[in-house]
């Protein structure tokens, strides 16, 4: 039965082209949307290695340029802060923190290889204020600085990196002048968002100008506490002025930035295939009433309904198939030539989904068309030819 | 071998009912050649559709080989139509997307039939019907005659037991007609397949074993023996 269908689509190459090319634009449109669907759903998956629940964003302006004084008022700060039992852990931060719009980045360079990372400067209490996890190591501590070897902790992304298989911790690694010494290695730090991929990120300790902070508050803390806090911060000094931000609200706006134009593709994509599927839809509609004697012949002979049925879902999936095979063709060249630096798994799951999805849409489309020509009664199709 | 009691059929609209045929009964014998004759709209064709189980009778019963086909499914009939009978129409109504060998081998297509046997059995029935030598050809290449030579080709590949033939000189010159009809009394004659055939043309009529005649749904002549 296939030979027999290809022989007929070949014969009708030329009315059956146009609904190929449907097919792999379509296919191609359904690949790109499924593989950064993939993309994105696996950064997705993968852990945060930070947790943004009650942890809030403190803009402090200290209303000074003098980076003493600015130093003697984080101290101000860090001791009123210890005096605020709602306040779990905090840690002065660059202004580059998780989820904020701000980004530094350092390279490092270790034997020759140099790779470029974001890199915070952050308090010693940071990762409890961050609720981070460690790999092999440890957070660095006060007397770590010793012979201007500045320590860092370093996620396993860039270790893998700089170092491959070796072990990270205790390595001294070069960024432009400074020299720095791996003390722990985070195994996840996905700082930017929540579909970002896992990236390299380097902290060291702070330096004299660092002055926004984080907070780990505790499940009590309120809106009304909230504004307290505020007050009493800026009451500590002269034209102060404070600023708090929920850092879940930030990874929500973030997070906003990615999927919204995700969605946005996706009503385009679902708009454009519903437009294909309509398409397909009304050539199949005209293809079985041009096709009725036919229709009426292959009952007369033999065909049941659903053989009739089956026989038109047949030919539309074959016709599909060409479309689709021209389509992964072009397709794999995006793993092949590793296109984008994503993993080809990516593409292969693309693939397959964009073939599932056409293969489904196709059957949808000629579904309804096909079971009205298995309806067709012969004895009237054969009359009307 | 076929056999048609008290056929009725009715065709019901919203706001009308046609009565196509009424009180048919009728006889085939096993190797017959029966011709139908009658004014067009007289339910002729009707009367093959119900005969080739492409139609139901809306009263009255059919029976073929000695066994009732009342109460079949979609499937059991197909499968009787693919088997028993083989069908030639007035039009041809072969794919001009095929070449010749391939829309002979059609009917096998709905049967557990090997390629290689499909292409050996429809080979061998155009060589029946004298076309052995355009089997690559499709059916825009084919003069009228030679396309209903094909649809003979397709309606014998499957070995049917019986042959329905609805108007097959009809678009034919009686040059090509003769032709056509020289094939079917060979078919009648040296397989014993049995035909009945719907016709407007009085010669061909009386070269078949019976006529019958068909005026208003009715038979109003039968067993009027031309060629016993």
């Amino acid at each position: 039965m296939l030979s027999h269908i290809l022989k007929l689509i070949w014969k009708k190459k030329k009315s059956n082209f146009l609904m190929m090319l449907e097919i792999f634009v379509s296919f191609l449109i359904l690949f790109a949307v499924w593989s950064l669907s993939v993309y994105t759903y696996r950064n997705y998956a993968n852990p945060t290695g930070l947790s943004v629940d009650r942890v809030w964003t403190v803009y402090l302006n200290f209303n000074t340029e003098n980076d003493t004084l600015r130093q003697q008022y984080r101290e101000l700060v860090s001791r009123h802060l210890k005096s605020v039992p709602e306040v779990e852990h905090y840690s002065f931060t660059s202004s580059n923190m998780p989820f904020g719009f701000s980004s530094s980045n350092g390279e490092f360079s270790y034997e020759g290889k140099a790779v470029l990372s974001e890199v915070m400067f952050v308090g010693d209490d940071y990762p409890a204020v961050m609720g981070m996890s460690f790999g092999p190591g440890r957070w660095f501590q006060p007397n770590d600085t010793i012979g201007g070897i500045v320590p860092i902790v370093i996620t396993q992304c860039l270790a893998t990196a700089l170092f491959g298989n070796e072990e990270p911790v205790g390595k001294i690694i070069k960024e432009e002048e400074s020299t720095k010494k791996v003390v722990g290695v985070a195994p996840y730090f996905r700082h930017k968002s929540s579909y970002q991929s896992v990236g390299n990120c380097a902290f060291q300790p702070l330096s004299k100008w660092d002055t926004d902070l984080l907070l780990k508050v505790s499940a009590s803390a309120t809106a009304d506490f909230e504004a307290r806090l505020a007050r009493s911060i800026e009451q500590l000094g002269k034209d102060w002025t404070v600023e708090v931000q929920h850092m879940d609200d930030m990874r929500d706006t973030q997070d906003n930035t990615i999927e919204i134009p995700i969605l946005i593709l996706f009503v385009i994509c679902a708009f454009l295939v519903f437009n294909v599927g309509l398409g397909m839809f009304g050539v199949l509609f005209q293809n079985i009433s041009r096709r009725k004697g036919e229709i009426g012949l292959r009952r007369a002979i033999g065909a049941t309904e659903r053989q009739i049925q089956f026989y038109f879902i047949g030919e539309t999936v074959v016709i599909a198939g060409f479309g689709l095979v021209l389509g992964v063709f072009f397709a794999v060249q995006l793993p092949l030539l590793r296109v984008f630096d994503v993993a080809a798994g990516v593409y292969l799951w693309g693939i397959a989904l964009a073939l599932v999805s056409v293969l489904l849409i196709s059957v949808l489309c000629a579904f309804y068309p096909s079971m009205q020509a298995a309806r067709i009664y012969p004895a009237e199709a054969l009359h009307e030819e | 071998m076929l056999s048609l009691q008290n056929i009725e059929k009715i065709y019901r609209t919203d706001t009308i009912e046609t009565l196509a045929l009424q009180n048919i009964n009728l006889e085939v014998a096993k190797g017959e050649f029966l011709s139908i004759m009658g004014p067009s709209g007289c339910g002729k064709s009707t009367l093959l559709n119900i005969m080739g189980l492409l139609d139901a009778p809306t009263g009255g019963a059919v029976s073929f080989e000695n066994e009732a086909l009342t109460g079949f499914s979609d499937k059991k009939l197909s499968q009787f139509r693919n088997q028993k009978i083989g069908f030639i129409f007035q039009s041809y109504h072969l794919i001009n997307d095929l070449p010749v060998l391939d829309n002979v081998e059609l009917p096998l297509l709905y049967r557990n039939v090997s390629g290689s046997e499909r292409r050996r059995l429809a080979q061998e029935a155009l060589e029946k019907v004298g076309l052995s030598n355009r089997m690559k050809h499709y059916p825009s290449q084919l003069s009228g005659g030679q396309k209903q030579r094909v649809a003979i080709a397709r309606a014998i590949v499957g070995r049917p037991h019986l042959i329905l033939a609805d108007e097959p000189t009809g678009n034919l010159d009686s040059a090509m007609g003769n032709e056509i009809m020289e094939i079917l009394e060979q078919l009648n004659r040296d397989d014993q397949t049995t035909i009945v055939m719907v016709t407007h043309d009085e010669n061909m009529a009386k070269r078949t074993h019976r006529l019958v005649r068909l005026f208003d749904g009715s038979l109003v002549s039968s067993n009027s023996f031309y060629n016993a």
